[in-house]
């Protein structure tokens, strides 16, 4: 009977807490999305997974050693590991008390050298870290991952349209004012008292409005790691979503006649310029902005590869094979942020809001950029291509193209929309080198 | 008080990240402009080349361009034949 007894308070069922629960609907519902709708699926699978792998109690697939022999351990461990910490249990209190409260000392103020005994001691009754958590350690914790992503997606994007006509580089700019209005919204409903966001955290939750997954993970990851299951999981609805939300918002700031503006054909660009253009773009980047260098690095990398045309084995590496292995470990990362405690919280519904502002933002703005270019240049610019500033390549781009061919069925502004797009992932990794270099 | 440092702060991130991201994008803008001059006078040719070349190909009579067609999905159609085996 005894067995039975403690074979059923090891069971899932037993320990399966409110917030658990909920948070493996919240797994179950991505999933939903991802293959129902179609949302993002490549990686709103792995995250949704990742966050049902790592709501599954008793397991602790997503926390490191140290906070899992804090919930499960003997109470003789407890006591071992609040010396370490530096800390003293309350005798008379029960070993759930105990748990919480070192759960506490141990994620707020106590050095890391304490935390690094404590966690040896952990380790020494036989804990280790999940394997979520190992994921997420490797993976985003180090950089590495958005970096590699963002290398693919350079070795994926073709410059031609952007150096036919470099002048839309300044869609892509100017879209960017959703990331730093939202940023300022965060703040701005923090000393309102609606919600809690620290300058860090409002800049990563304004990343959103980049519209670019890998740079919202590398942003947060360094800024703000805390809100980055939110945020990841933000930054990919929305993209997924960018073909609801930017027509309304285009329609809306122009006129039909905008809508039907043809624009003259683009020259063709020579191979030359292609592979100049990645070196040119390193070297204003090491010249103007170091802190962007990791993600630019990384993009103009991938882009030489595809552009030099001898390293054809690489190129198409890092745009098919590696960026597919990185985007599994990616999501599984995300996945294991969102874990119930951190993930159930006011603050989300801030986030998801917020982001869904910058995305209009960020499209009104490259819209309105665009009119303003038309007024001073002589050559046409629909402004309908100044909303694919937002990044979301090829997506943004396509929604351009179709709200286009409504107007007028024999004007493709595709070609023509993918050179902000392309701008948009500089300008965004631009923000961020920004942003990273005043908070960091 | 310190609601209003933060908002301030928030503000003066604004400007600045907006500025930045301008000042560097038309940096980016004027070089591009420059660097296709240059690659543009110093390499004229290769580009008109390859635009002749593209052009020509086109005016080859029809009957030839079926038959090479054709060829084409035999040789297609043979190799992946023998791949499935």
């Amino acid at each position: 009977m005894d067995k039975l007894v403690t074979l059923w308070e090891g069971s899932g069922l037993y320990n399966l807490e409110l917030g658990q629960a909920a948070m493996i609907m919240v797994g179950l519902l991505l999933l939903y999305l991802a293959i129902y709708k179609k949302f993002e699926p490549l990686l709103l699978v792995p995250i949704g997974f990742g966050g049902i792998l790592a709501n599954i109690p008793e397991a602790g697939l997503a926390i490191s050693a140290l906070d899992q022999a804090i919930e499960v351990a003997k109470p003789a461990v407890l006591q071992q590991i609040a010396a370490a910490l530096g800390a003293t249990l309350d005798p008379l209190a029960n070993a759930e008390a105990w748990r919480e409260s070192l759960k506490v000392i141990a994620h707020d103020g106590v050095a890391p050298d304490q935390v690094r005994a404590a966690r040896d001691i952990a380790v020494g009754v036989g804990y280790s870290d999940g394997m979520l958590y190992n994921f997420y350690k490797v993976a985003i914790g180090s950089g590495i991952a958005p970096l590699i992503i963002f290398m693919g997606v350079g070795a994926m994007t073709d410059f031609g349209p952007l150096l036919a006509n470099p002048r839309t580089l300044f869609l892509g700019a100017a879209a960017q004012f959703g990331i730093f209005a939202t940023l300022f919204g965060a703040v701005a409903l923090t000393s309102m008292g609606v919600m809690d966001f620290s300058l860090n955290q409002a800049a990563a939750i304004g990343i959103i409005g980049g519209a670019d997954g890998p740079t919202s993970i590398y942003v947060s990851s360094v800024l703000a790691p805390e809100l980055l299951g939110a945020i990841a999981v933000a930054a990919y609805a929305y993209m997924a979503l960018v073909p609801l939300i930017q027509p309304p918002i285009m329609r809306l700031l122009t006129t039909d006649k905008e809508r039907q503006i043809k624009m003259t054909q683009l020259r063709p660009v020579s191979k030359l310029e292609k592979i100049v253009f990645p070196l040119m773009l390193l070297i204003l980047v090491a010249l103007f902005l170091p802190d962007a260098a990791p993600l630019l690095g990384m993009f103009c990398f991938g882009n030489l590869m595809r552009e030099c045309g001898v390293v054809e084995r690489l190129s198409d590496t890092a745009q098919n094979a590696l960026i597919n292995i990185v985007t599994i470990i990616l999501g599984l990362s995300v996945g294991s942020k969102l874990m119930a405690e951190s993930f159930l919280a006011f603050e989300t519904l801030g986030i998801l809001g917020l982001g869904i502002v910058a995305f209009g933002i960020g499209t009104a703005a490259g819209v309105l950029m665009a009119k303003l270019m038309n007024l001073v240049s002589k050559m046409p610019i629909n402004p309908l291509i100044g909303a694919a500033g937002v990044s979301a390549v090829p997506m943004a781009a396509r929604v351009a193209n179709k709200v286009g061919l409504e107007s007028n069925p024999h004007n493709f502004l595709l070609m023509h929309a993918m050179g902000p797009n392309v701008a948009g992932v500089i300008g965004s990794a631009v923000a961020a080198g920004v942003m990273i270099k005043y908070l960091g | 008080m310190q609601d209003l440092e933060l908002l301030q702060e928030g503000l003066a991130l604004m400007a600045l990240g907006m500025g930045v991201v301008f000042v560097f994008l038309t940096v980016l803008v004027i070089s591009v402009t420059l660097m296709s001059k240059l690659v543009g006078r110093f390499q004229p040719a290769p580009v008109a080349v390859d635009t002749g070349k593209k052009s020509s190909p086109s005016s080859v009579p029809s009957a030839q361009n079926d038959e090479v067609m054709a060829v084409i999905s035999a040789a297609v159609h043979r190799y992946r034949s023998t791949r499935r085996r």
